[in-house]
């Protein structure tokens, strides 16, 4: 029995993507399907980094269209991925080398948004992807001891400076600038805008699908300046079961829905507390906040993760735990939530704008 | 559909227009095939059936296309035609139908005895003069 490019077509819309639950007979994902005598090749092109199930994928896809396609002689699916740049705020300008920024926020300091976003960007580099770091916490910049990167960034012209990189990723701090062991600087409002709009713009980023930007935490003027500036795709918030109590994370929810910025979800951060001894899990501040919250506001609750002594000593002697112990049960956490953030930046509007064409007319 | 083009080039002498998408998908549309396929409401009336056949646009050439938004072309013709908005998706499905959509045309064409080429008669302006070369 022979078959044709339509009943390919047919029986890839019966297989559901199990990261995306959409079926994969989409022209986004479904490309050359070739079909000479019974053999049949064909790609799907994920808009996620997954590079850990490519293979995993493609033997699934095969079964299915083996058992779909009774005629098909040898089949091959070449699975990969290509994340393309999505939407922002309306009128702020992208940045160079940039696909899409992903910022990272909370309501108050020290509730482990430095430590969720590192692990988020690792996350997504041990995918595949181009990940960056941008710290933009003026009051605690702490990616350069989370990154375990010491020194000052090279220029790179009279402009620009070049990113620093580690553990496979770019990475560029105010604290590389400043120093994070001094005496914290005062800043004025416009001070910092400048100030980080430099570091924003005057990187040399080398062609990221994803900037992750730690931004200093709170809800007053500099967090919103910061909001409008960036050119943001989505935004992570981290929260605590007791900021939830104190409502800091709904005022966070609230900044970004003001300047026209897109909540991609929320991360609940020490949630439970895993006994160093036994390893026995407790919810010691109560649970279920972060799903109340995300039920009150529409969003998603893109994971929790256990309050863990490992993850500090991880984190803080600069091999976060994504790094430090990648499969983990921790880390497995971290890259699901990492993978959901990839998950529904692809299903985003795509930004139009950045891939605007060039118009040549030639005598040709 | 969500392709978008990456590069448009302007063949003026080949009379092509040649687009790339970002599926990598490239198609080089002849101007006379985008002039007959215009989606403008004076071409396409409004539905099935109700279209008004093109003819005479063999040479039509291209005097300018235009950025509308950032999901549209507005191609504007040497014939004076520019109401046509050529959407991302409609061009990509100009490129992918090309072959089935252009034999259509032909035989609409001969069904209603009508040619490719201009005839100054038929021409709106009159404006042919001894330049075209019909008699
Ligand atoms: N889930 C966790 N378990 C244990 N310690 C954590 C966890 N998350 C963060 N920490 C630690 O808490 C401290 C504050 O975290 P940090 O990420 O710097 O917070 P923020 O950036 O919100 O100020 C750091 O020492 C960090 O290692
Ligand atoms: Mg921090």
């Amino acid at each position: 029995m022979s078959f044709n490019e339509a009943d390919v077509q047919a029986a890839l819309k019966n297989l559901i993507d199990p990261n995306t639950k959409k079926d994969f007979a989409n022209g986004k994902s479904l490309k050359n399907i070739v079909i000479s005598g019974n053999d049949l090749s064909l790609d799907i092109l994920l808009g996620y980094p997954a590079q850990s199930v490519w293979k995993e994928l493609s033997s699934l896809i095969e079964t299915h269209l083996k058992s779909a396609l009774p005629g098909a002689g040898k089949i091959s699916v070449n699975v990969s991925s290509k994340v393309v740049p999505h939407a922002v705020q309306q009128g702020v300008k992208l940045v160079d080398g940039v696909k899409n920024i992903i910022a990272v926020a909370s309501g108050k300091g020290g509730v482990g948004k430095s430590t969720t976003a590192v692990n988020i960007a690792l996350a997504l580099a041990a995918e595949g992807a181009r990940v960056g770091m941008l710290d933009a916490d003026i009051y605690g910049p702490s990616q350069p001891t989370m990154l375990g990167i010491d020194g000052q960034p090279e220029t790179d012209g009279a402009n620009f400076m070049k990113p620093m990189t580690n553990h496979g990723l770019q990475a560029m701090s105010i604290g590389f600038l400043i120093g994070t062991s001094d005496t914290p600087m005062i800043w004025r409002g416009p001070m910092v805008t400048q100030a980080l709009d430099q570091l924003l713009r005057q990187t040399r980023w080398d062609n990221l699908d994803y900037l992750i930007v730690d931004l200093p935490p709170g809800t007053g003027d500099i967090q919103l300046s910061l909001a409008q500036q960036v050119p943001v795709t989505g935004a992570v918030i981290v929260t605590t079961p007791q900021d939830i109590a104190l409502l800091d994370a709904r005022k966070g929810l609230k900044m970004f829905e003001k300047v026209g910025v897109k909540i991609v979800g929320i991360v609940e951060n020490m949630s439970t507390h895993i006994c160093s001894q036994c390893g026995h899990e407790e919810h010691i501040f109560g649970s279920g906040g972060g799903g109340k919250m995300c039920a009150d506001y529409n969003t998603e609750l893109l994971g929790n993760l256990p309050l863990d002594i490992h993850i500090r000593e991880q984190t803080d002697s600069g091999t976060p735990t994504v790094v430090a112990d990648p499969d983990g049960k921790v880390a497995k956490t971290y890259k699901q939530i990492a993978r959901r953030i990839a998950v529904k930046i692809a299903e985003m509007a795509q930004n139009h704008n950045a891939v605007f064409p060039k118009i040549v007319v030639q005598n040709t | 559909m969500s392709e978008h083009p990456t590069e448009i080039k302007l063949h003026q002498q080949s009379h092509l227009l040649e687009i790339t998408f970002d599926d990598e998908a490239c198609y080089r549309l002849p101007y006379e095939y985008l002039r007959v396929y215009s989606p403008s409401a004076e071409v396409r009336g409004h539905g099935t059936g109700q279209e008004t056949l093109q003819t005479g646009k063999k040479n039509v050439g291209v005097v300018e296309v235009l950025p509308v938004g950032s999901y549209a072309l507005k191609i504007v013709f040497d014939d004076g035609h520019d109401s046509g908005l050529y959407t991302w998706e409609y061009l990509y499905a100009l490129g992918q139908n090309q072959v089935e959509w252009w034999l259509q045309y032909l035989d609409r064409l001969a069904a209603a005895g009508q040619r490719r080429e201009a005839d100054c008669e038929q021409e709106l302006t009159g404006g042919c003069g001894g330049g075209c070369g019909h008699a």
